[in-house]
């Protein structure tokens, strides 16, 4: 394929920059949100493709590799696929290059149908296995995910693409790398060191929401805008220079995200002061508006100390654009002072020392010690709010 | 353990000095002051001591206070079962606890672990009561159990338990108890129903429904996003179809064959046209090539034959002449014979006539005679018959039955017999005349035979002349007769009968009977003999005879010769038939040699007439057979052009059916294929409207935020879930641990108020339910009362009595505590108070009771150990 391009181009034949995202997967609804967040967060992903221009025009790249999934399903609706691919065209001294990811593969041929419809001109979409020139010396080699699983290493052909000599060779893939893979079947990855064995001077790969590195060539750019707490990264691209055939690519990571997804460990120790160590990790700095903060509680905290901090979590959880607790790994410790602060003796004082066995009774299940565990906490909090 | 002295400094009031209580004995310990004096000050400060940690700078520490400031200072010393001690408690700045040995004053501990030896004093073991019970001044427990708006009988009723039951709650941490359950139920009930199970509008329900909800709307956008994919699946494979379809080269290609195909066709078709042409051209020049020779050789047959027929007509004209004459002749003999056969039956037929006349008359003849003979004989028939009938008429009253006969001669036989008998039994007289005298003796005029025995029957007149009448008597029985009277009797009978007059007579009849019989006979054997049918027979006979003989008779000639003549008449006949009869075979042979001739003939002449209708006149027949023999050939030429032509045709003729065939088959392939891409457009068109449908929709993004959102739901469910299962498990262990302190103190306390409300109320009964250990009646003056209406004074009264019955209970344990009361009695009246105060005294035979009043002199009738308030100053 041989796009008409900027004649500029030609000028700087030796170096090609460009960014590298993918995953933007644009329409996703997050329901297990509340719907105002819901609402934001989609809008968020939208905003990810006005954040990538913005990036690109601002560090001197002409041209933006979607890396697939670049729509969540293989039926967005009308809006989300019109709106996405009119934003890319309002940018219009960039080369948007969009692959089929395993969300939006080539089986997705409603979805393929009407962006080829509707796609403005500098929006090309990489849906066959073949060589896009970017310019005479840049070649864009895409392997566009045939099938939500296609069941073979679709990089395969750009080894045996050949280009004319000196030519700069791009990678554009979606999918797992063996190294990641953990139930996948080998058939179903990309061979990790495609680069190498195809040429490549970048391999630009899409699939994994975070950004990492698998080697001098071939980089994962993450999502651009994250969408879970899973990878705990700002979102991100991915800014590549090429600074001619064979040369080492140089990566930079700019940032695109609109939501910070955190995820912040407690490791609490009995006795120590759980609000204490919150409001040592807590972000200051962020925009906690646009913070999703998911706080994992785990340890051993003393009844009263437990009871503080999921107050001061309360207290908190307004500030952030969502709050999210799991407090199951928090043993709660009680001894007998803790006991006395529910009542000194007494059927009360009888009713949290018989919870407080039950929750250590090695003979009940986990569950139940659970449970016993949990009433021991509530009835500590009810004798708390009730003056003694 | 026991009080035996109490000591503050720095409390409220007693800022800057002390007080002591000391000598606090066993049994009854009253302290009464005017208000204001300290003894609510000295509750609190024992309160304090035992229940408020030195550490503490809570409430209750806080109002120990004193207003000038200063640290509080509480001292007391106690008798226990292990020694006696003396606790001190100093808060805020210096705070401490000590605990010394009073007897060694040695510091046995301090701080913490004075903290914890108190504990033990009090608590007596981690679930036991406080070792102190306090009442204070209008407190009776009621009332703050009594919060809440429900004000049903079950409250209503729980009221006076409450007075117990708060007092040993309040003991026991109850009350707050009560707070965290009711907050505890609150919050369950607030997504549960009684039953634990989801309640309708609550949070917990709607989660559920919301999970629900969540998972059919998954269910079935799955299925609709399964569909979509399929959509998509049978779009693409159609419209992969499609374009092989549609593909241009294999369209051109289809299109080629279909031409080429065609053309192929076309020229086989045109062709096979051709040669049919030919095929159909020689076989007619064939038809009229064999028409013309069979033409030729007709004409030529037939010309043979008639000049054939011609010659035989000849010879058969002659034979049938032949045949005609010989049959004319024979003709002509056989009418001869037959005429002499004719001839000589008219004769014999003549004569036969007059035989059979001649015939008839004789037998008219012999007709008359025998009519004439029948005659006669019927004349004398019918005279025997006569005869016969007159002989029947007289024999008819003659005749007699000979039984008759005999009857009667036995009749008569039997009276002869009685006669004579009677003859021997009669009377009889005998007359013997004298000379003379004879017949001048009559008897009924009648002379009297002399010289004989006369017998009478009855009587007899005898008139003897000149002499007079004689009468002779019998005198015989009257039955004496009866046997001769009856026998006259039948024989009368008998003769009536028979219509004699006697026995003789009849025999006569007899007799003349049987001659007559015989007359009978022989008249009848004669009319047989002339009318043996009978008369009519011989009558009808007469009649028969006499229409024979009505025939005319007329008698010519001899009838014998006549038989003569006939008979040689018959003879000629026969003779002249067989003459015929020989004539006759040579007629008939005669006969059929003239038709066969005749007949052969005719059909020569038939089939000359033919011949020449198909031969037409004579003189053109030569002209004729040229020009069908010119013809013939002509036509024969003509068949062998043709039939060259066609044979020119026939190897280059081409499979026309395999064309078609192929034409067809590639049509056919161009038409599915089209028909497959119309169908494929239709499908797609279908298929397109489901697609974007659904894809418009979104179903996909629906679907994941469904599975989301229904994972969320499914999560918020489990909270729920486990919100109750914790909620529940606390209130069920609240509740057991309530119920069994009810069961350690309240029943107990409740066997031992009992008495004492004996004590005070000797006009009251109090029924507690035993399982509910709720109030069930109170019976005051014989009435049942509201419990409600319990007076205040009441309440209070119970309540003192509820922690002395308590005491008790822990003195009977052997854990004996002081019972302390302050200000405990307000409302009671001076009667009800005495009463109190027995009460009271029997109780601190076996426990220690302080009383903190101010009512002075009601209690001055308490007795008891009276105590005072003295001045006291620490001696550290």
């Amino acid at each position: 394929m041989q796009l008409q391009l900027p004649a500029r181009w030609a000028l700087c034949e030796a170096m090609f920059r460009f960014l590298h995202s993918s995953d933007l997967h644009l329409g996703k609804r997050f329901g297990n949100f509340p719907d105002d967040l819901r609402g934001r967060l989609r809008e968020a992903r939208h905003g990810a493709i006005g954040r990538l221009a913005a990036q690109a025009l601002a560090n001197g790249a002409n041209t933006i590799l979607l890396a697939g999934d670049t729509f969540d399903t293989e039926t967005p609706t009308p809006a989300i696929l019109r709106q996405a691919l009119a934003e890319m065209g309002r940018h219009a001294s960039l080369t948007w290059i969009m692959l089929p990811g395993n969300h939006d593969s080539l089986l997705a041929d409603q979805l393929w149908d009407a962006a080829r419809a509707a796609a403005p001109a500098n929006v090309v979409l990489a849906v066959t296995t073949a060589p896009i020139d970017l310019a005479p010396d840049i070649t864009v080699l895409p392997a566009p995910c045939t099938a939500r699983r296609p069941g073979r290493d679709l990089t395969d052909w750009m080894s045996s693409a050949a280009t004319p000599e000196g030519t700069l060779r791009i990678g554009l893939a979606h999918g797992a790398i063996q190294q990641f893979s953990e139930d996948t079947a080998a058939s179903d990855v990309i061979a990790p060191n495609r680069a190498t064995l195809a040429g490549l001077d970048y391999l630009a790969l899409g699939d994994w929401h975070g950004q990492i590195a698998v080697n001098e060539r071939t980089w994962y750019s993450g999502t651009p805008e994250p969408d879970r707490f899973k990878h705990d990264r700002p979102g991100s691209a991915l800014l590549v220079t090429l600074d001619g055939a064979g040369a080492p690519p140089q990566v930079s990571a700019v940032e695109t995200a609109s939501f910070t997804w955190r995820d912040l460990s407690l490791e609490l120790l009995s006795g120590e002061d759980g609000v204490m160590a919150l409001e040592t990790l807590l972000p200051i700095a962020v925009d906690r508006r646009q913070t999703l903060l998911r706080v994992m509680a785990n340890g051993r905290t003393r009844l009263p100390a437990r009871t503080a901090l999921l107050a001061a979590l309360d207290q908190i959880a307004p500030d952030f654009a969502h709050l999210e607790v799991n407090a199951d790994g928090l043993a709660t410790d009680a001894d007998a002072a803790d006991l006395d602060r529910i009542d000194r003796s007494g059927a009360l004082r009888d009713a949290a020392n018989a919870l407080l066995l039950e929750s250590q009774d090695a003979a009940r299940s986990e569950a139940e010690r659970e449970i016993a565990n949990a009433a021991l906490v509530r009835l500590f909090t009810y004798c708390e709010a009730i003056a003694p | 353990m026991k009080l035996t002295a109490l000591r503050l400094h720095n409390v409220k009031r007693f800022g800057g000095h002390g007080v002591a209580i000391e000598g606090i004995g066993d049994g009854v310990n009253v302290l009464t002051a005017a208000n204001e004096h300290g003894k609510s000050t000295a509750f609190e400060a024992l309160h304090a001591l035992f229940f408020q940690p030195h550490t503490s700078a809570g409430k209750s520490v806080q109002l120990l206070k004193p207003y000038s400031g200063g640290n509080p200072l509480v001292e007391a010393d106690i008798a226990a079962a292990d020694g006696q001690f003396r606790l001190t408690k100093q808060f805020y700045t210096g705070k401490r606890a000590e605990v010394r040995d009073l007897g060694t004053g040695r510091l046995i501990a301090q701080a913490d672990e004075a903290e914890a030896f108190i504990g033990e004093l009090t608590r007596g073991g981690s679930a036991g009561p406080a070792g102190l019970l306090w009442v204070r001044q209008g407190m009776t427990g009621i009332e703050q159990r009594s919060k809440g708006d429900e004000e049903s009988d079950k409250r209503v009723r729980e009221t006076l338990l409450s007075s117990v039951q708060g007092e040993v709650e309040a003991l026991t941490g109850g009350r707050r108890m009560a707070e965290i359950l009711s907050a505890c139920e609150e919050e369950l009930f607030k997504l549960v129903t009684a039953t634990l199970r989801p309640k309708a509008g609550g949070r917990y329900a709607g989660a559920i429904e919301e999970r629900d909800r969540l998972a059919s709307d998954e269910v079935r956008l799955a299925s609709e996003v399964t569909t979509l994919r399929e959509a998509l699946d049978k779009r693409r494979v159609a419209r992969m179809r499609l374009t092989e379809l549609e593909q241009p080269d294999e369209q051109k290609g289809r299109k080629d064959a279909i031409a080429a195909a065609e053309a192929a066709f076309e020229a086989a078709k045109s062709h096979s046209e051709a040669l049919k042409a030919a095929e159909a051209e020689a076989t007619l020049a064939r038809h009229h090539a064999e028409k013309a020779a069979t033409d030729l050789a007709g004409f030529t047959a037939a010309l043979e034959q008639a000049g054939r027929l011609a010659q035989q007509r000849v010879e058969t004209q002659t034979r049938r002449d032949q045949a005609v004459s010989q049959r004319a002749m024979a003709a002509a003999e056989s009418d001869q014979a037959l005429a002499a056969v004719t001839t000589a039956e008219t004769e014999e037929r003549e004569h036969r006539a007059l035989l059979t006349r001649l015939d008839a008359a004789m037998q008219a003849r012999d007709a008359a005679d025998r009519l004439a003979q029948l005659r006669g004989q019927l004349e004398r028939a019918e005279a025997a018959r006569l005869s016969v009938e007159q002989a029947e008429a007289a024999l008819a009253v003659l005749i007699i039955a000979p039984a008759a006969i005999a009857q009667l001669q036995t009749v008569e036989l039997d009276l002869v017999r009685l006669r004579a008998a009677q003859e021997a039994t009669l009377p009889t007289l005998r007359m013997d005349y004298a000379a003379g005298g004879e017949g001048t003796i009559t008897a009924g005029g009648v002379p009297v035979d002399g010289g004989a025995d006369v017998g009478f029957a009855h009587s007899l007149r005898l008139d003897i002349a000149g002499v007079g009448a004689l009468t002779l008597r019998s005198n015989r029985p009257a039955e004496a007769d009866r046997g001769i009277e009856q026998a006259i009797g039948k024989r009368d009978k008998l003769l009536d009968a028979l219509g004699v007059e006697s026995l003789a007579a009849a025999l006569q009849r007899q007799a003349e009977a049987q001659q007559k019989s015989a007359a009978l006979d022989l008249a009848r054997q004669r009319l047989a003999d002339l009318a043996p049918q009978g008369l009519a027979a011989l009558q009808a006979e007469i009649a028969r005879w006499g229409d024979l003989g009505a025939v005319d008779l007329v008698l010519k000639g001899d009838p014998a010769a006549l038989r003569v003549v006939h008979a040689t008449l018959a003879q000629t006949i026969d003779m002249a038939r067989n003459l015929a009869r020989e004539r006759q075979p040579a007629l008939a042979q005669a006969t059929t040699a003239a038709v066969a001739a005749e007949a052969r003939l005719a059909v020569i002449v038939a089939e000359i007439a033919t011949l020449d209708s198909q031969l037409g006149p004579v003189a053109e027949r030569g002209a004729r057979q040229a020009a069908l023999t010119e013809a013939r050939i002509r036509l024969q030429q003509a068949h062998a052009a043709a039939e060259a032509h066609a044979a020119a045709l026939r190897p280059k003729a081409h499979d026309l059916v395999a064309a078609e065939a192929t034409l067809r088959r590639l049509r056919s392939v161009a038409a599915a294929a089209d028909q497959e891409a119309g169908q494929l457009r239709v499908t797609l068109a279908d298929l397109n409207g489901n697609i974007t449908a659904r894809a418009d929709s979104a179903v996909e993004e629906v679907w994941q935020e469904t599975n989301e959102a229904l994972a969320k739901a499914s999560a918020d469910v489990a909270r729920f879930e486990s919100e109750v299962a914790v909620l529940t498990r606390l209130r069920a262990g609240l509740i057991a641990a309530r119920s069994s302190a009810r069961d350690l103190y309240l029943k107990p306390v409740v066997s031992e108020l009992l008495p004492l409300l004996g004590l005070l109320f000797d006009d009251i009964s109090i029924q507690f339910d035993e399982d509910t250990l709720l109030l069930q009646s109170v019976r005051r003056n014989g009435l049942d009362e509201q419990v409600e209406r319990l007076s205040g004074g009441m309440r209070e009264q119970l309540s003192v009595l509820t922690r002395l019955a308590f005491a008790s209970l822990l003195a009977r344990d052997g854990r004996p505590a002081p019972v302390i009361l302050d200000d405990a009695l307000v409302y009671s009246d001076d009667d009800r108070i005495e009463r109190m105060f027995n009460a009271l005294h029997q109780q601190a035979r076996e426990q220690q009771i302080l009383v903190f009043s101010c009512r002075q002199r009601a209690f001055a009738k308490l007795g008891g150990n009276v105590l005072q308030m003295q001045p006291w100053t620490p001696t550290a």
